[in-house]
């Protein structure tokens, strides 16, 4: 056990058992797996992406780029996890990833001797021979190779839920700065959200041992986050990542609800995706220290110095026995003391600055310290011992088993990239940092490149009071607060040369300083091209702890300076999210919103089967018992129709009511044919255009009073139909006098159709006259059923004598149960919208085949309908030569020679004989259906010449189906062409 | 402890779109239903009417409990200042009240509903789960009432009940499930 006997922010009362690898260990609550499973002595915990190299624990943080593991099983396994952020709870099952057969024994580790072959880009350079393997051979073999955890396959079981923030203020990182800051703004009573990705606030003060007003940071940290938990106006969100910012001052935020829990309570989602709207926000996301680049250092026991004060102060776990600490700036040598404080060997302290030895006098005088010198080589997986390079130029050797690095801070500034401003280089901090931050937002503390603590504090009140100030907020009192100002020099050493083995820059994606200088050699020069070419950064961990590194390495490989060279832009997010994260409960039947017509229940209870006709779900067919299949039953459908009566639910259609004295004329240049004459109770069928003179919808125009129309739509354009409508009234022709409102949901309605419609029609409506005197085709009335407002069209697609009854949406289940009723006595079906296309393709009804948005009104066969007496949208445009062209497909009808052959919608249209290649192909079927009432299939196609073509045959050409077809070009109208039904 | 909420389906009520004929103001419209009716997105009631403002020159009025013709009622007494739609059987109303309330809206629709910000007689137009709705705050409990297209209802339910099933979890004093 490597769990020191006292101290740390751990519960030792509350002992949680855990499994690495299958093997049993115990922690306490409050750990993380990474910080249980260093006090318990395991320092080999995972294999790199290329070369399979044994891995540790680097950091204490989210920028973790080596300790991933997969965690939890089955369907809940998360792979690529980071040890370092991973709660520990009682039964965690973690296991090691990227390994065959064993951590321990990776066969795959051969790819180090391989290593050669796998520089940067290597795959743009090999396996191009031949080049059909490629495929089938290379890729997969490197895919199989090179990699990280294994996506479970299983469906998701968790939940994840989404929540919207707004606030004054929204503080990012509750370290020092950030809880300075929300404090400030909490006290002068702005809402402020307060967002911190640990499992408690404070931060740095968590691993560190300096006081704040007196008294220790975590007290100071209690202190502070009881007084703003107090506080109405103040939001505490933990264990909460803010991984992006957007435009309109907008936060993305991933709160994990459930993650520390063994799995969510029922009900509870297991994360929660947060959007925040902040208008000021304060970054104090805080830094993240660099590795030093050197032989070995990713070897396990080479660790972040900062982990390393983490590890023993914050969770009471000793990194190693005997430590080695390599600085090159002041903070290592505090992680020095904090090792001696645990009782932890510290061999030496390898400064690499000439003058690294001031900082000595922190330290007893038996510990070994050495000022400009480095550490060249680490040896032994786990570490053994580091080869160092004295000042003179001498190399020794240390024995170790831990060696802490320190290589310098650098500001956390990703998420202040995010809108496209690129970080720029200090000098006075030797890193990068936001320039042009996003509106709204100013980084403090670290993040800001204020890296002490006293100064972190004072630049969190600081940056608080301006935000407030410009929300109009008084701060009379300003927190001031204590604390020491501890020494934060730091002389970057971005590379140590004469190291004999391999020196990485990104631990994770596995890019050493060989890759970056022949990335450089190959002319990859721009900061940008060297990231994508040796894929820097690109990891999981999106090179938090690499990316300064590489490009101080780029620049001196190309003799510029860092400042020239400049940085790469962050993107969100900021850290991995889970893809279910942003999907909330929109997955599997709730992956879009779906629409019911009021009588679904009812329709599903006779036995009918839906399809989605956009969001809608429409009622197919109703299937009777001994059908054996769903021809016979749309057939039965038909043929019961058109020889008796049908009732059909045809509640989708788009409903709009125009109003206002300029509504006829609206409507007049909203559609081709003349509207105006519309005598008040009668239906007019229109048809629209669009700007571009193509046919954007068709539908039916009701009367209802001298300035009040009704209008029915297509089901799939009812809301662009709308929206165009909006468009003409608000922008086209603001002067005019006229309301448009969708009352699409307001109405249920029903088609009943077929010669005993009348009847049927006459039984709900027992004292109002259906005689075709009385009520002609295209009649239209107001009137009630039931003692409910209620809406009779005599119009019909069917073909057939047809009325569409129509009530409020909330009685519509009610009146398809009477209209069930009634028809039973008569022999009526329902029908579904299966059997209603066969029956408009049977009258040549154009349907969404032919309105596709590439016909005009003439391919339609409507071109007469274009009103000359008038203007309206598209008219112009519909005069275009090549929308008038002669040889446009227009709307034929087809019949196949042989009628035992089906024709199929898709298939193009080929002269007998001509060779099946495009420049022969003459159009193609639009709709297809088999006619139950011509006993053989029937086709509506779009065809060159079509009206002159009757009677003349045509090779109907179907290459993914079946064989070709010889097909007669007949009317579009198969059934009563004379109308005689539809008016009986 | 967990929040309080509770749902409920409203039934009887009356709803029509009232859009103002050009150039008609909103007094004249309020006049003519015996109140002032709102020139921004918030509410005002009279005489068992309430009018909420949806948009420029656009409201939905609102009453409990109406005759099957409310709506040729209303136009009627609008004639000539505005357009009227009955949408009575359109929306299925829901009343969330309670402190969950505000916490499930507020996970839904991406508006800020602190007290300071929407108050007791605000109207919001906007999405939630991809549905559009309109909901008003009724009073300071919070209640408030949601106006769901009728064919949506089903998709509306599932995420509201997703939504409050992680609210009414007992949760920690410290925070909202």
């Amino acid at each position: 056990m490597s769990r020191l006997a006292e101290g740390g922010l751990i519960d030792r009362t509350k002992p949680l058992r855990f499994s690495f690898d299958g093997r049993h260990y115990t922690g306490f609550a409050g750990d993380t797996l990474a910080s249980a499973l260093i006090a318990n002595g395991i320092r080999l915990v995972g294999r790199s992406f290329k070369y399979h190299r044994p891995r540790g624990i680097l950091s204490a943080g989210s920028e973790e780029p080596n300790a991933l593991v997969t965690l939890r099983k089955g369907d809940r396994a998360e792979p690529d996890s980071r040890a370092t952020t991973i709660e520990l709870f009682d039964g965690l099952a973690a296991t090691s990833q990227n390994r065959w057969p064993s951590l321990d024994f990776d066969m795959m580790a051969v790819n180090q001797i391989a290593a050669p072959l796998f520089v940067a880009g290597f795959y743009y350079k090999t396996f191009m021979w031949p080049a059909k393997f490629w495929e089938k051979l290379y890729e997969p073999l490197i895919r199989r190779a090179a990699g990280l955890g294994a996506l479970s396959t299983l469906p998701d079981p968790d939940s994840y839920d989404r929540e919207h923030g707004f606030c004054d203020l929204l503080v990012i990182g509750g370290g020092p700065a950030g809880l300075a800051a929300a404090l400030t703004a909490g006290r002068a009573g702005a809402r402020v959200i307060l967002v911190d990705e640990d499992r408690i606030f404070g931060g740095r003060l968590l691993g560190e041992r300096y006081e704040v007003d007196g008294v220790a940071g975590v007290d100071w940290t209690n202190a502070a986050v009881a007084e703003l938990a107090s506080l109405a106006n103040v939001r505490l969100l933990l264990r909460t990542t803010v991984f992006g910012i957007y435009d309109g001052r907008e936060y993305g935020a991933i709160e994990r609800v459930a993650d520390h829990l063994p799995q969510p309570a029922p009900g509870q989602p297991r994360q929660r995706f947060w959007k925040i709207i902040a208008r000021r926000a304060i970054l104090a996301s805080g830094a993240i220290e660099r590795p030093l680049v050197f032989g070995g250092n990713d070897r396990p026991g080479v660790m972040l110095a900062s982990a390393v004060s983490t590890y023993v102060n914050r969770y009471a776990a000793a990194p190693g026995r005997r430590a080695v600490v390599f600085t090159a700036s002041d903070s290592g040598w505090t992680t020095a003391a904090d090792l001696m404080t645990a009782d932890i060997q510290v061999a030496a302290v390898i400064d690499s600055r000439p003058d690294g030895g001031v900082s000595a006098s922190r330290l007893p005088h038996d510990v070994e310290t050495f000022s400009g010198a480095v550490v060249v080589d680490a040896h032994g997986a786990p570490l053994r011992g580091v080869d160092i390079r004295a000042a003179d130029g001498r190399i020794r050797r240390i024995e170790a088993d831990l060696l802490a690095m320190a290589g310098g801070w650098t500001p956390a500034i990703g998420l202040g990239a995010n809108l496209g401003s690129r970080p720029v280089w200090s000098e006075s901090i030797q890193g990068f940092l936001i320039d042009v931050a996003p509106p709204g937002l100013q980084p403090a503390g670290a993040a800001a490149g204020t890296f002490s603590l006293g100064a972190a504090l004072a630049d969190g009140v600081a940056k608080a009071v301006s935000a407030l100030a410009d929300l109009g907020f008084a701060v009379s009192a300003p927190g001031r607060y204590e604390a020491s100002d501890e020494p934060s020099g730091v002389t970057p050493l971005w590379h140590v040369g004469g190291s004999r083995t391999k020196a990485f820059v990104d631990f994770q994606h596995d890019v050493t300083d060989t890759d970056i200088a022949l990335a450089a050699r190959e002319g990859f020069v721009s900061i940008e091209h060297l990231k994508r070419y040796t894929t820097l950064g690109m990891a999981t961990d999106q090179g938090k702890t690499s990316q300064l590194n590489g490009h101080a390495l780029l620049a001196a490989a190309t003799g510029k300076s860092i400042a020239e060279a400049g940085t790469v832009l962050s993107r969100p997010p900021y850290g991995p999210v889970a893809i279910g994260a942003f999907a909330g409960h929109h997955r599997g039947a709730g992956f879009r919103p779906e629409r019911r017509t009021p009588a679904h229940d009812w329709a599903a209870s006779q036995g009918a089967s839906f399809i989605e006709a956009g969001l809608w779900k429409r009622a197919r067919w109703f299937a009777r018992p001994g059908e054996r299949d769903w021809q016979e039953t749309v057939n039965r459908e038909v043929t019961t129709t058109r020889g008796t009566a049908g009732i059909c639910d045809v509640s989708t259609l788009g409903k709009i009511e125009i109003e206002g004295p300029d509504a006829a004329l609206l409507l007049d240049r909203l559609y081709i044919n003349t509207i105006s004459t519309l005598p008040v109770g009668r239906v007019r069928y229109g048809v629209m255009l669009r700007e571009d003179g193509l046919v954007m919808d068709d539908g039916t125009v009701t009367r209802l009073a001298e300035d009040r129309f009704f209008l029915t739509t297509t089901t799939a354009n009812a809301a662009t139909v709308m929206q165009h409508i909006d468009h003409a009234r608000q922008v086209i022709w603001p002067e005019l006098d006229v309301q448009a409102v969708s009352v699409s949901e307001q109405w249920a309605s029903f088609s009943v159709a077929g010669p005993e419609a009348r009847r049927l029609a006459q039984r709900l409506l027992p004292d109002f006259d259906l005689a075709n005197s009385a009520f002609p085709f295209m009649a239209a009335v107001e009137t009630v059923w039931q003692t409910l407002p209620a809406r009779l069209f005599r119009v019909s697609y069917s073909g057939e004598l047809a009325y569409e009854i129509a009530v409020r949406a909330d009685h519509g289940e009610v009146l398809a149960r009477a209209l069930h009723t009634v028809g039973q006595e008569f022999g009526a079906t329902l029908y579904g919208i299966e059997a209603l296309g066969v029956m408009r393709i049977e009258k040549g009804h154009p349907g969404g085949g032919e309105l596709n948005g590439q016909t005009t009104a003439a391919d339609l066969g409507m071109g007469r309908m274009m009103s000359r007496k008038k203007d309206f949208i598209g008219q112009v445009m519909a005069a275009r030569p090549g929308l008038t062209a002669p040889d446009r497909p227009c709307l034929v009808g087809l019949r196949p020679v042989d009628p035992r052959q089906r024709l199929c919608a898709g298939a193009h249209l080929l002269p007998g004989g001509a060779a099946a290649v495009a420049a022969n192909d003459q159009g193609h079927v639009t709709s297809a259906a088999f006619s139950p009432t011509l006993g053989h299939s029937i086709a509506l196609a779009l065809l060159a010449h079509g009206a002159e073509r009757h009677g003349e045959r045509i090779v109907v050409h179907d290459p993914v189906r079946g064989p070709d077809i010889e097909a007669e070009i007949c009317s579009p109208v198969f059934v009563d062409p004379e109308g005689i039904r539809v008016h009986g | 402890m967990a929040e309080a909420l509770t749902i409920r389906t409203r039934s009887g009520f009356g709803l029509a779109t009232i859009t103002a004929r050009k150039g008609v103001a909103a007094g004249a419209i309020g006049q003519a239903l015996g109140l002032v009716a709102p020139a921004g997105p918030v509410w005002t009631a009279a005489e068992g009417v309430m009018l909420l403002g949806t948009g420029p020159g656009v409201w939905l009025a609102h009453a409990e409990t109406v005759s099957p013709f409310w709506g040729d009622g209303l136009r009627q007494r609008l004639a000539g200042l505005a357009a009227v739609s009955d949408q009575s059987g359109a929306c299925v109303v829901l009343r969330l009240s309670g402190a969950g309330a505000r916490i499930a809206l507020r996970r839904g629709a991406s508006i800020d509903l602190d007290p300071a910000a929407f108050r007791p007689d605000a109207v919001v137009v906007t999405a939630i789960a991809h549905i559009g709705v309109t909901f008003w705050q009724v009073d300071a409990v919070p209640t408030y009432d949601i106006a769901v297209p009728r064919s949506f209802i089903g998709s509306f339910h599932h995420w509201l009940d997703v939504t409050a099933a992680a609210i009414r979890l007992p949760v920690p004093a410290s925070g909202e499930a």
